[in-house]
């Protein structure tokens, strides 16, 4: 059996009992890379020459039994919106198509402390701006169980190379539900921290009050494993956590409540079929279901859609070809500014800029930015009430399984509908994480998420581990008639 | 409201110079999902006290420690055009 | 019907912190471009910002030494607009919720009070710093080089309310924050390197109508001088077309240094809408009760108190205020010469005149040791008591401040003790009185300029002991008896 679907700690374990080397890891996930890159198209770029001495070195590291955290050694795919220094950051864009980054992310300091490897930089909806990797300047990335549908996104990429076995682990970025929503279509486990939780610092904002970094993972353990070596205070980044203390949920006989607004109109019998599902498994396990009702939660695709362009209208900004990106020359710098602006965007991105500039912009801001705002309060409000009754929610992923390429690219609201389930986590900045549990009538990954309240995240990772192996999904994608 | 977009001031505001085809196009998708917002814009909403923070964080300041960064050489790498060290733009004009 | 002008200044104060505004970078003092930046203060992808702790406090020592009220819950915001010296094309900055508001200053315009009302006092970033390569004009340039070095460092800005009457309130208001925020130790305060950087709002009404005229804004002042001039121009611009009855728009003019004159600068398309909205990568910024506390305990002594000290010493409103522009010490010298001279009016002569003078000529910074308060006083009390003349002070302190000597000793050692002996002076103008007795019929005939002459020829005679006052005193005696 290949090892590159096996846990991270049991790798680890078989790093230090000398029974397989980083380097031969590290290749074997190149191996694989080259079966189904051609297909998937994962990564934009691989490290593999750069990334082999570092492997080497960690082998040495082993030899002496010196390694240097449990990561020591595992190849990381990193989306393209996260920078590591003296490689390109590309954001998927034209924009930034020849920018490279002088500096690293924290995240990316934190995992090279731990001896990880990166294998290379994912595909992602430009600017992480999409739920289908269709945005992506450099072309879509392939679902590895079925290459005429998308992968979702925005980490469609990282989501993925995880699925195709390309990568040990990935990074991805959540800001409405890209970590979720593709490691849902891609059959893999995927991980919304607590907002704050896990610096922002190196990573190329969308909507800074929404984005967290998280794990796509093929086992929650694994996730777990990734974002406690990640998480903790950045002094660089002012709304990461000092400290986070917070009544955790219970763990046996919790209470679980599936919120009924999320298993309504819009959500496919699949999708529901697969909470309820796991609702039963966790019933016969000791644990109370209920059904709760979050009244706002309908409105979460507005608020997000004022919200998130709003603050990327302003992100996006310091891409004028100033000081850097992909220059179109003018006769005033006003000029040049438009049309770089104008060359290196892509129609979504144009589009968002210019919702959240209306939105922002003298004459409607109340009506819609402020509007925005006050809702999204009080829809915090709602989740943290029904928090003082249940442990945990739980609803659909996804409200499909993998659309088909240029299903909903002509539909734009359809579109934003597919991060119906994902959305709210953001909005309130709580933990959710997406488990995959079976597969559709159509034979693709089905998920479920799981919610609770912010600053909880290892008992939802424990809770989530626990589920998981109830649940006990084992498919895998069959890539280039090879499985892996 | 969504016959009131202008986009040509939208996208001046948001410098992206925008051809017909796409003026045409982006206006009849803002329209779209600015319509969607109708439900939301008439929701009668408390006038709280507003934290764009999803949890109600405070800040911490930095102390004011200095500390070397980007050498210079760094800071002009990705410069499109520089001279004398500078980063070079046409004309702007005030 | 009289026309009054209405000015509202916007002053930009850069703070003296070690480090930027929302990066650690060094705030340097440098002419090597782009030599201090971060991914931070040079908008890369993926930077973020970080308030600093200190540039927080120094505007709360500012906003308390305005007298403002100080916003608890405090916010920043993005205020959108592009330009290439903008990293982020977006300014952090501060809207609705302002470190400070409704705060007030007091000024000293012709040696008499005022005051000026603060509407706000916030906190931002500068801008990088562009540089129009090509020709003179901003309008034919070629190109603009950008050094990003100024941006990010932190920004005061303290905005008036329209109050104020008159360049000369505006000057006298600059001059007052310039002077508090060098004794509040939170700026050089330096106007000739942008320290301090102001823009005026002007506008003319004719006198009892309700509503402001319409605001024009002048920039590019880059001096008191200029600030003054341009005031000047502006308001008399306005008051001839509101005469004139022609159509004043609201625009953004050029104060033009060569020529003296404002012109209206090219007018962005539109007006200008920021779209401000509170910064999502900054949390609300609490000022607590004991922070403030705090800060209020380190408030130095204000330019305001030490007026108001000095002219308790007898000093009138003018000298008090131009007593307190000078370094501190020179106004503790000055409080110590004058308990113990009892005159206030010469001690504040000495020190802000013949000492500092002195000082500058010999560009000497610092005060030597030996020249304390007391062997200055003795100069001032020897000049003040006429036991030697005015030059002679001048001669002994100038000696004072190259060797430690005793004024009293070197005086009489040098001869520069005064005779004020009036049988003795008499002798010396009577034998003058006799000698020229063509020159005293010319002062018969009119030509009384001709008294100095004599006056002169006494204290030639005496060698420069005999006080002048008092020749000339018995002179005029002897002449018309
Ligand atoms: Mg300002
Ligand atoms: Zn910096």
């Amino acid at each position: 059996m290949s090892n590159y679907k096996l846990p991270i700690s049991k790798i680890n374990q078989l790093f230090k009992n000398k029974e397989l080397k980083p380097s031969e890891l590290y290749a074997e996930t190149f191996e694989r890379a080259a079966i189904t890159e051609s297909i998937i198209h994962g990564h934009l770029e691989l490290f593999q020459e750069e990334n082999l001495k570092k492997a080497l070195n960690s082998d040495k590291r082993y030899e002496k039994g010196k390694n240097l955290g449990t990561l020591d050694g595992i190849p990381i795919a990193i989306k393209d919106n996260i920078n590591i220094s003296g490689y390109a950051t590309t954001c998927s864009s034209k924009m930034l198509s020849n920018y490279i980054s002088p500096y690293d992310a924290t995240v990316i300091t934190r995992l090279k402390n731990e001896g990880a490897l990166f294998t290379g930089k994912t595909n992602l909806d430009e600017f992480a701006m999409g739920s289908s990797t269709e945005n992506s300047a450099f072309g879509p990335t392939k679902n590895p169980w079925d290459s005429s549908r998308v992968p979702g996104g925005s980490s469609g990429g990282s989501a993925a190379v995880v699925s195709a076995g390309s990568a040990i682990a990935s990074l991805g970025s959540d800001t409405g539900g890209s970590i979720r929503q593709p490691a849902s279509f891609c059959g893999v486990v995927g991980f919304k921290p607590t907002y704050g939780t896990v610096s922002r610092f190196g990573l190329v904002a969308f909507a800074s009050s929404l984005d967290q970094i998280g794990p796509i993972t093929n086992h929650v353990e694994d996730a777990r494993l990734i974002f406690n070596s990640m998480k903790g205070h950045d002094p660089r980044d002012a709304t990461s956590l000092i400290e986070s203390k917070a009544k955790q949920p219970k763990l046996k006989n919790a209470k679980i409540g599936i919120i009924k607004e999320l298993m309504e109109d819009g959500i496919s019998e699949d999708a529901k079929k697969e909470v309820h599902k796991v609702a039963k498994l966790l019933e016969a396990e000791g644990h109370e279901i209920i059904e709760v009702s979050l009244p706002l939660t309908k409105m979460s695709i507005s608020i997000y859609y004022l919200i998130a362009p709003a603050e990327c209208s302003a992100n996006l900004s310091r891409f004028d070809g100033v000081r850097y990106g992909n220059r179109v020359s003018g006769s005033t710098s006003s000029e040049m500014m438009e049309l770089t602006r104008a060359n290196g965007f892509g129609p979504e991105v144009k589009k968002r800029i210019l919702l959240g500039t209306y939105a922002l912009s003298a004459g409607y801001y109340d009506a819609y930015y402020g509007q925005a705002l006050k809702a999204r309060a009080m829809m915090k409000k709602e989740f943290t009430d029904i928090y003082e009754d249940v442990d945990y929610l739980i609803s659909p992923t996804t409200p499909s399984d993998p659309f088909k390429f240029g299903e909903k690219s002509d539909n734009q609201l359809e579109m934003y509908m597919s991060d119906l389930c994902t959305i709210p986590a953001n909005l309130v900045g709580m933990p959710a994480i997406s488990i995959p549990t079976g597969l559709s009538s159509q034979g693709l990954p089905l998920s479920v998420q799981i919610m609770s309240p912010s600053n909880t995240d290892n008992t939802l990772l424990d809770f989530s581990e626990s589920l998981e192996s109830l649940v006990a999904f084992t498919e895998e994608p069959v890539i280039n008639g090879v499985v892996s | 409201m969504a016959d009131k977009i202008d986009i040509k001031n939208v996208a001046k505001l948001a410098s992206i110079k925008l051809n017909q085809e796409e003026e045409d196009r982006l206006k009849n998708d803002l329209s779209m999902i600015i319509e969607h917002f109708d439900a939301l814009s008439k929701m009668d909403l408390p006038d709280d006290k507003i934290s764009i923070h999803p949890l109600g964080m405070s800040l911490n300041l930095a102390e004011d420690i200095a500390s070397k960064s980007l050498t210079h050489k760094e800071a002009l790498s990705n410069a499109p055009e520089s001279k004398d060290g500078q980063f070079v733009v046409p004309p702007s004009l005030d | 019907m009289n026309i009054i002008p209405t000015i509202g200044m916007e002053t930009h104060v850069e703070l003296k912190t070690n480090s930027k505004m929302f990066c650690r970078c060094h705030v340097l003092d440098t002419e090597s471009p782009n030599e201090s930046l971060c991914p931070t203060c040079l908008g890369l992808p993926g930077s973020l910002p970080v308030p600093n702790k200190k540039a927080i406090e120094f505007i709360t020592l500012l906003a308390l030494s305005t007298n403002c009220s100080i916003t608890n819950d405090g916010m920043f915001h993005r205020k959108n607009y592009f330009y290439p010296d903008l990293p982020k094309n977006y300014q952090i900055s501060q809207f609705d919720l302002p470190v400070g508001t409704e705060g007030s200053l007091e000024i000293v315009v012709d040696g008499e009070f005022g005051t000026v009302e603060i509407e706000r006092v916030h906190m931002e970033e500068d801008t990088g710093k562009s540089t129009h390569i090509g020709s003179g004009r901003i309008d034919s340039a070629t190109s603009t080089h950008l050094d990003f070095n100024r941006a990010g460092i932190p920004l005061v800005e303290v905005v008036t309310k329209p109050l104020i009457k008159s360049s000369k309130e505006a000057v006298a208001y600059i001059e007052e924050l310039r002077q508090l925020v060098i004794d509040l130790d939170i700026s050089e305060g330096k106007l000739e390197k942008g320290n301090l950087r102001f823009d005026a709002n002007i506008s003319v009404a004719h006198e009892g109508d309700k509503e402001l005229g319409t605001k024009v804004e002048i920039k590019n002042m880059n001096s008191l001088k200029s600030l003054e001039k341009a005031i000047e121009y502006e308001i008399s611009r306005q008051t001839k077309m509101l005469i004139a009855e022609e159509n004043i728009i609201q625009e953004t003019r050029h104060w033009d240094e060569k020529k003296e004159v404002t012109s209206s600068m090219r007018s962005k398309e539109g007006s200008a809408d920021y779209r401000y909205f509170s910064d999502p990568d900054i949390p609300n910024m609490i000022l607590s009760n004991d922070f403030v506390n705090e800060i209020k305990k380190i408030i130095p002594e204000l330019p305001s108190q030490k007026r108001k000290m000095f002219i308790e010493t007898g000093l009138s409103i003018e000298d008090a205020n131009n007593l307190g522009k000078n370094k501190n010490w020179i106004g503790d010298l000055y409080r110590s010469i004058t308990k113990i001279t009892g005159d206030s009016k010469s001690s504040f002569n000495w020190v802000t005149g013949e000492l500092q003078g002195q000082l500058r000529k010999l560009e000497i910074k610092d005060l030597p040791n030996w020249v304390t308060p007391k062997n200055l006083s003795e100069i001032i009390l020897l000049v003040k008591e006429d036991k030697i003349s005015f030059t002679s002070g001048k001669e002994i302190l100038a000696n004072l401040i190259e060797q430690e000597i005793v004024p009293e000793e070197f005086a009489s050692e040098n001869n520069l003790i005064q005779e004020n002996n009036i049988e003795e002076i008499s002798k010396i103008v009577e034998e003058v009185i006799e000698n020229n007795s063509e020159v005293l019929e010319r002062i018969a005939n009119g030509e009384e300029k001709l008294i100095g002459f004599l006056v002169g020829q006494i204290i030639k005679i005496s060698k420069g002991q005999v006080n002048p006052s008092v020749a000339k005193e018995l002179l005029l005696k002897e002449i018309s008896s």
